[in-house]
């Protein structure tokens, strides 16, 4: 098919004809409906916007849209279906490490990344995990807290 | 096969890609983490992810050879790249950003705050350069012309960086910046030393962020190249006052003073550290 293009988004094959140039993060938000992408900055210094492209941690608002060319990606809305996600969730729940709520998303999906990539992480690698992240509200420990904590109660999934 | 869209490409070869680029106006995007900020986004992209030859990460005898396309964290995780290397990328940004940025844009963004670049500079890295009518082979001291202005051709990509292996391993890596993650370096220094039945072999020194362009000045470092270590002490205060002339600062967020000052003690310790 000409001028388009197609891209995994959440485990669905889905077709993209629009603008190259386009930030994913608009094109989530405003095409897709997905809002669990926030958008903070713009500038790649929050997070909020963070989306998993290819198993990897990305800020969506420094992706255009033709980088996702035969890529997978991931949100939140996809995210919460997996077993991770409850894992997640729950010790979120434990420790409440969610306050406003708005960084969370973002949060999660690089609690995902770090566990993905070390399913036993020092509270260091956690904080260098999470350190594009930024959160107004938690002052972090909580957070800390509850990814070590997954990363014990849900020994196996990762 | 290229995919096309309304105002980019994606080529799946260098050779798609090079004649794509030969016939139009096409802005390269690697991880989009300077593009994507500047104002002006108007134009048509070139992607260049899915390149193969831009994401191989190689060696022969002598060089180490890096695709320009390779991302900070792949080159974290590869067991070729070297120390010094490492040290800079692993202090960029976050994760998400080093998962993003390459060091073909880190060098054609054309700042003199790159991380990647400074250690390029310090290693004598040279660039392959690729277009239509062929490649050719640049030291990156001479790709860099200026502020902001490059030797690439209209036709051409930065496709490979070749690294010489030789003098990697005694090295020292210092970024002052106002906060660990995020926020570009204000000021970078890298240098790379070897000594050999008490002559010292190999001098280097490089310093980011400080002026138009990465400070390399290899006919300063001579000063220190074949000197045993007590010769090197005597010849200590007049290499420092050379490069305290050949540091020029830019006015910049940080006092042009403060960042030569700065430059000036990295130094200083950096031949502490070597026993100097
Ligand atoms: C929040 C944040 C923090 C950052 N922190 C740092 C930091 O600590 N240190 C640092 O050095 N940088 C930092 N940067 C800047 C940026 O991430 C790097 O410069 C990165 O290497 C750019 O690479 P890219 O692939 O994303 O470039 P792109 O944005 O894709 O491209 C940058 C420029 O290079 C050109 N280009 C890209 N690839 C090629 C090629 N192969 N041949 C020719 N031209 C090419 C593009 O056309 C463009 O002009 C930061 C950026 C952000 C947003
Ligand atoms: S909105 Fe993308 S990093 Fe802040
Ligand atoms: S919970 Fe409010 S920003 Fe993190």
């Amino acid at each position: 098919m000409a001028d388009s293009m197609t891209f995994i988004l959440n485990g669905k094959e889905t077709v993209y004809s629009g603008s190259a140039t386009a930030r994913l993060l608009d094109v989530l938000r405003n095409e897709y409906n997905l809002t669990g992408v926030k958008c903070g900055c713009k500038e790649g210094e929050c997070g909020a916007c963070s989306v998993i492209l290819d198993g990897r941690l990305v800020n969506s608002c420094m992706t255009a849209m033709g980088r996702v060319a035969g890529s997978g990606v991931v949100t939140i809305e996809g995210y919460r279906e997996t077993e991770r996600f409850k894992a997640l969730d729950k010790a979120y729940a434990s420790v409440s490490a969610v306050q406003c709520g708005f960084c969370i998303p973002g949060m999660v999906l690089a609690s995902e990344c770090i566990l993905s990539k070390n399913a036993h992480p020092t509270e260091e690698e956690i904080r260098e995990g999470i350190s594009g992240n930024l959160c107004r509200c938690t002052g972090y420990n909580a957070i800390v807290k509850a990814i070590g904590i997954a990363a014990k109660e849900g020994d196996g999934l990762w | 096969m290229v995919t096309i869209l309304a105002n980019g490409f994606v080529p799946e070869s260098l050779a798609e890609c090079l004649e794509l680029k030969a016939k139009r106006s096409l802005t390269p995007y690697a991880g989009g983490t300077d593009l994507m900020i500047e104002e002006d986004r108007g134009g048509q992209y070139l992607f260049l992810h899915k390149i193969p030859e831009l994401k191989r990460i190689r060696e022969d005898d002598d060089n180490l050879y890096f695709g320009a396309a390779c991302t900070f964290t792949e080159l974290l995780e590869s067991a070729l790249a070297p120390a010094i290397l490492k040290a800079a990328l692993s202090r960029i940004a976050a994760p998400a950003i080093r998962n993003t940025g390459t060091i073909g844009g880190n060098i054609g963004n054309g700042s003199a705050k790159a991380d990647s670049a400074l250690i390029f500079f310090v290693t004598d890295s040279a660039l392959k350069l690729s277009g239509s009518k062929g490649e050719r082979l640049v030291p990156i001291q001479d790709f860099y012309l200026g502020r902001k202005k490059l030797d690439l051709q209209p036709d051409e990509l930065i496709s490979e960086v070749r690294m010489p292996k030789k003098w990697l391993s005694k090295y020292d890596y210092q970024k002052i910046g106002a906060r660990k993650s995020l926020a570009i370096s204000r000021l970078s220094f890298a240098g790379l030393f070897a000594e050999e039945n008490g002559a010292i072999t190999h001098c280097a020194v490089a310093f980011g962020a400080v002026s138009d362009v990465i400070i390399r000045r290899k006919d300063l470092d001579s000063l220190l190249i074949g000197k045993t270590i007590p010769d090197a002490k005597a010849a200590k205060s007049a290499y420092i006052k050379a490069y305290e002339e050949a540091i020029v600062p830019i006015r910049g967020r940080v006092s042009a003073e403060y960042r030569k000052e700065t430059c000036l003690n990295l130094l200083k310790d950096f031949l502490n550290k070597m026993g100097i």
